[in-house]
C-alpha cells in the first residue's frame, strides 16, 4: 500500500469522460516512484498515450507549459488542488 | 488544455500522537488554530475528535489561495494569508499542523515573522508518528538575512526583478510597482521558468535580485543568491518591514 492514495479511479473516469487521446501525468517528487503502476494502469484502462512529466511539481501553481502544442488533452497532476492565484501576486 | 488535480490523500490513520497529546497537557493549551496539507485536510475527524475529548478548542479558516478550509499551502505564509481576524489569532494558544515535514507549517512561522505574540507551531507528523515544535528560533537566521537585504536594497542602483511563466505566478503585472516606488532604481526584468540559480551570476550588474516566482525562495532559497534576494512584498514594503523586523 502506497502512503498516499493516487485516486487511480477518478483519474481514469475522467480520461473516459473527456475521451482523451493523450494524457500528461505530473507527480511530486514522492510519488514519482509510482509512474510505472499509473501508466500502465491508465493505458490498460482507457487506451489513452501517457506521457510522464520528468520536471517540478511544486504546486497547483506549476502547471506545464506548451503541452498543447505536443497534443495532450488532459493533465492530471498529482498532490495538488485547485489553487487561488492572487492578482495583486506575492 | 483541461486539468485535473487529485489529492493524493494519505492511506495511513491521521490522528495525533501521544507526544503531542502529551504536550498539550503540559501546556494547558485551550485553544488551537487547526490546518494540514492537502493530503491530509479532508480527513481530520479523528484529530478533531481527539481535540474535542480534551475539551481543547479548534479555530480555523481558510487560506486565501487554498481550495478548502483547514488547508495550508506553502505560499500562504503572510501575516494576512490564513483569513484569521486579529481576535482569532489573539485567542489561539498555539497552531496545530497536521501532516509531515517542516515545509508547510513554516509557513505559519513566516505569517508570524513581524509580529509582536509568535505563536508556536505544534507539528504533528502522522507519517511519522512523532511532534515537533516550530518557534521563532527557527526562522530567525532567515529574518536575520532579510534584514541585511533590505537595507542593502534600499541603497541598491541595480535591481535584478526575476518572473517567471509558471501559470500560477507570472507576477509581471504586480512587479511593476517597483518602479513607482523607487525611481531611482533601475530595474531589469528576468524571465524563467524554473529560476535557474545556476545563471544569476552571468549577470554581474544587478545589486540585489527581487524575487516574484514562488515566495518561499525568497525565504528558504536566500543561499542560492550570493547577491541577495527579497520577494517582491518586502521590497515593496521595505522601509516599513525594516522598522518591524
Amino acid at each position: 500500500m502506497p502512503l498516499y492514495n493516487p485516486e487511480l479511479e477518478k483519474a481514469i473516469e475522467r480520461i473516459k469522460a473527456e475521451k482523451a487521446k493523450v494524457v500528461c501525468i505530473q507527480l511530486p517528487d514522492g510519488m514519482k516512484p509510482l509512474a510505472k503502476e499509473i501508466e500502465e494502469a491508465i493505458a490498460k484502462e482507457t487506451g489513452a498515450r501517457v506521457l510522464i512529466w520528468l520536471g517540478s511539481n511544486f504546486g497547483a501553481c506549476d502547471v506545464p507549459l506548451g503541452l498543447d502544442r505536443l497534443g495532450v488533452d488532459l493533465l492530471i497532476s498529482w498532490g495538488h488542488n485547485r489553487f487561488h492565484k492572487l492578482q495583486e501576486g506575492w | 488544455m483541461k486539468v485535473l488535480f487529485l489529492d493524493a490523500p494519505y492511506t495511513g490513520t491521521v490522528e495525533l500522537c501521544p507526544e503531542t497529546l502529551q504536550y498539550f497537557q503540559e501546556k494547558n493549551i485551550k485553544t488551537v488554530a487547526l490546518y494540514a496539507s492537502v493530503q491530509f485536510c479532508n480527513n481530520l475527524e479523528r484529530v478533531k475528535q481527539q481535540l474535542q475529548e480534551r475539551n481543547i478548542t479548534i479555530v480555523s479558516s481558510q487560506a486565501k489561495r487554498t481550495d478548502v478550509p483547514q488547508q495550508i499551502l506553502g505560499c500562504d505564509n503572510y501575516h494576512n494569508s490564513l483569513n484569521l481576524s486579529a481576535e482569532q489569532l489573539q485567542q489561539i494558544d498555539a497552531f496545530l499542523y497536521i501532516g509531515d515535514g517542516k515545509f508547510h507549517p513554516l509557513a505559519l512561522a513566516y505569517g508570524q515573522k513581524d509580529a509582536k505574540l509568535f505563536k508556536e507551531i505544534i507539528c504533528n507528523d502522522s507519517i511519522g508518528k512523532r511532534f515537533f515544535i516550530i518557534t521563532k528560533k527557527d526562522i530567525q537566521d532567515t529574518l536575520n538575512r532579510q534584514r541585511g537585504t533590505l537595507l542593502k536594497f534600499l541603497s541598491a542602483k541595480n535591481i535584478g526583478v526575476i518572473i517567471t511563466i509558471k501559470p500560477g505566478q507570472e507576477h509581471l503585472q504586480p512587479s511593476l510597482a517597483l518602479e513607482k516606488k523607487y525611481s531611482d532604481k533601475k530595474f531589469y526584468y528576468f524571465i524563467d521558468n524554473t529560476i535557474s540559480f545556476d545563471q544569476l551570476e552571468n549577470f554581474p550588474f544587478v545589486d540585489v535580485w527581487v524575487n516574484t516566482a514562488c515566495p518561499r525562495i525568497g525565504l528558504d532559497d536566500q543561499e542560492q543568491f550570493r547577491k541577495g534576494v527579497l520577494n517582491l512584498n518586502e521590497a515593496l514594503g521595505a522601509e516599513e518591514l525594516l522598522q518591524r523586523l
